[in-house]
């Protein structure tokens, strides 16, 4: 590489991080300016909006439902992955393409088709909007991503772990239960914070799905519809701070669990 | 050690109770038959070792014993019970694997813990039993380590504890030294022969390496192409190859190809090999007839390179035409008789110099070292 193209790339990088941390620096900026007008010049800056939020009990609501709602749809997602993921795992049998092609599908759907086909569906099915029917869209969504990952991580398991705990005296479900998922662990961990931060952010399923409580992303863009306000850059900042951390926490625990698992 | 005084070698093996025999097994992989109508008996107290090559159906045959494989047809019974269709957790059969499958999860403790806990072993007894194996593998510091923070021969002591643990019949061990490196190995061949007699557990061992299986067997079956080639002990396999298989799979020699011309007695043929006559002994299973073209199989260590003529029967003039050093001996190639034709391999101690080659020299060997084979 040429000392011009290294210094090209080298700018290249950096305009792309410009680019995508400009307006996250300016939306949080904009949550610690002492006005209602958002924009430049920022002549004092306070806490004050960070303030509201806590005591805005509609807010507080929203960010608990949608906790809730994530950590539901993350467990019924991490039980049906991995349910999937063994089932492939195994192999040569009749249909193994078809079966593999039909959990990738609701990741590749456009979420506005999907939540349209799940309104429909449920209300077939009689199940009304709420929390039920958003966490099965949410689930639904979210199992590819946990049958990929987990799948990935159970190619590399070598069959005579299995077959060891089979020799001393597990039965297949022994030994599924006490080799084959703590192996798994930082396979589960991954894809259940990934699951967790996508069921958090959803809007589109939640909107077409929700019942008269609003998700967070719900009720931030109900919120916009009035106009913009620092409250909702405040809120956004401690999504943001949250959603980071967890992730970052999450990859760096998996690195740390893979490296004292071989 | 009891039975030193009143029976002679092979004494204790016919008197022994019989624990596991293999009845008519077949195994095939799509159309492949791996294991080809597999007879086999051990028994209590054997260190028996399944050789051959890749491929020759020596790991199958472990896996049907373990229960990992279901044999196609024939019967598997472990004392005196058929557990052909017996999944693995119901055999009183423990396996070291190849890559040893310790639970990389768990402690040492844990791992060796593992069998006994799924007996229903009370906790007491557990610990136990974990320090006593510990001990007797020489483990006790390394019971709270996880596997990966163990080198090779540790590992391997580790399979053999956890495997050891829960008391089987019988322990099948999947070549479980070719991760070693060779200066280890013969070490931990050693440690597992001695292992094998105190715990006078009946071990099967599969590998493809013929030194390790003549060094720690009590009694070797040859394989190949899913068949028992021969079955015998290392010394019966040696130096009694019954077929041109087990003669170059087992150690080094010499084959030599040629017509009988003549049976003296019952136990020797004499044979034309390319003009000169040599004799020699039949092999147990193989009788050769007069003009039949037969292999016989010739040490390297049997050949006796001297400078006068020897006392045997078998005396030819020939020549050293090549040497290669191999450390503590070197390896002499001889041409026989007035010819350039007819060549054999032998051993000479090393000295400290190589010395002149083309020397003129008599070449012979006891009528009983060239073994005649089958087929």
């Amino acid at each position: 590489m040429t000392r011009t193209t290294r210094i090209l790339m080298g700018a290249a990088y950096w305009a792309f991080v410009v680019y995508v941390f400009v307006p996250l620096i300016l939306m949080v900026m904009m949550g610690f300016k002492d006005s209602r007008f958002i924009g430049f010049p920022i002549n004092e800056w306070t806490l004050r909006w960070y303030g509201e939020v806590l005591r805005d009990a509609e807010m507080m609501g929203a960010i608990g439902y949608s906790a809730v709602i994530a950590v539901l749809a993350t467990a019924a997602s991490l039980f049906v992955g991995t349910w999937i993921a063994v089932l492939l795992a195994r192999g040569g049998f009749w249909g193994r393409p078809v079966i593999l092609g039909l959990t990738l599908l609701p990741a590749l759907i456009p979420g506005i088709i999907s939540a349209i086909a799940f309104r429909i569906y449920a209300r077939q099915l009689g199940i009304e909007p709420g929390m039920g029917a958003i966490v099965w869209a949410h689930a639904v969504h979210n199992v590819p991503f946990v049958a990929l990952v987990v799948g990935a991580r159970l190619s590399t398991l070598p069959g005579s772990h299995v077959e060891a705990a089979r020799d001393l005296g597990a039965d297949p479900l022994v030994a599924f239960m006490r080799v084959t998922l703590p192996y798994l662990g930082p396979a589960l961990m991954g894809a259940g914070v990934f699951c967790l931060l996508l069921s958090f952010d959803d809007f589109v399923r939640s909107y077409f799905l929700g019942g008269y409580e609003p998700t967070l992303p719900v009720l931030i863009f109900a919120l916009l519809r009035s106009g913009m306000s620092p409250e909702i850059n405040a809120v956004s900042t401690v999504v943001l701070v949250l959603t980071a951390v967890l992730g970052l926490w999450a990859e760096r625990s998996m690195r740390r669990m893979d490296g004292g698992g071989r | 050690m009891r039975d030193e005084t009143t029976a002679g070698p092979g004494g204790p093996e016919t008197t022994a109770r019989e624990i596991l025999r293999v009845e008519g097994v077949t195994k095939r992989f799509g159309g492949q038959v791996a294991v080809d109508g597999l007879d086999l008996a051990l028994a209590e107290g054997e260190f028996v070792t399944l050789l051959g090559p890749s491929g020759c159906g020596k790991s199958t045959t472990l896996r049907m014993l373990g229960g990992f494989e279901r044999p196609d047809e024939g019967r598997i019974v472990l004392g005196g019970r058929d557990v052909t269709r017996l999944p693995p957790e119901r055999r009183s059969v423990n396996m070291v694997f190849q890559d040893y499958a310790l639970f990389p999860h768990m402690s040492v403790r844990r791992n060796i813990a593992f069998g006994l806990e799924l007996k229903g072993m009370g906790r007491r007894a557990i610990a136990a039993r974990v320090e006593e194996l510990a001990a007797f593998l020489e483990l006790t510091p390394l019971l709270d380590r996880r596997p990966d923070q163990l080198s090779g021969g540790q590992r391997q002591r580790v399979a053999l504890a956890r495997a050891l643990a829960p008391d089987p019949a019988v322990l099948l061990l999947d070549e479980p030294l070719g991760a070693l490196d060779a200066k280890l190995r013969s070490q931990v061949q050693a440690e597992l022969k001695a292992i094998q007699r105190r715990t006078s557990k009946t071990f099967v061992f599969v590998t493809h390496d013929q030194d390790e299986a003549l060094t720690m067997s009590d009694r070797i079956v040859v394989m190949n192409e899913g068949r028992v080639e021969q079955d015998g002990t290392p010394e019966d396999l040696y130096f009694r190859p019954a077929s041109r298989f087990v003669a170059e799979f087992v150690g080094e020699t010499n084959l030599i190809a040629g017509r009988v011309v003549g049976r003296p007695s019952a136990d020797r043929f004499e044979m034309d090999w390319d003009g000169l006559r040599v004799l020699g002994r039949p092999s147990r299973l193989a009788s050769p007839s007069e003009g039949e073209r037969i292999d016989a199989s010739l040490r390297l260590e049997r050949v006796r390179v001297s400078a006068a003529r020897p006392t045997t029967r078998n005396a030819f003039p020939g020549r050293i035409v090549g040497r290669t050093f191999k450390g503590s001996r070197t390896e002499l190639r001889l041409s026989v008789g007035d010819g350039e034709r007819v060549h054999l391999r032998a051993y000479a101690e090393t000295g400290r110099s190589a010395g002149p080659s083309d020397d003129a020299v008599w070449i012979g060997w006891d009528e009983e070292d060239l073994v005649g084979l089958r087929g």
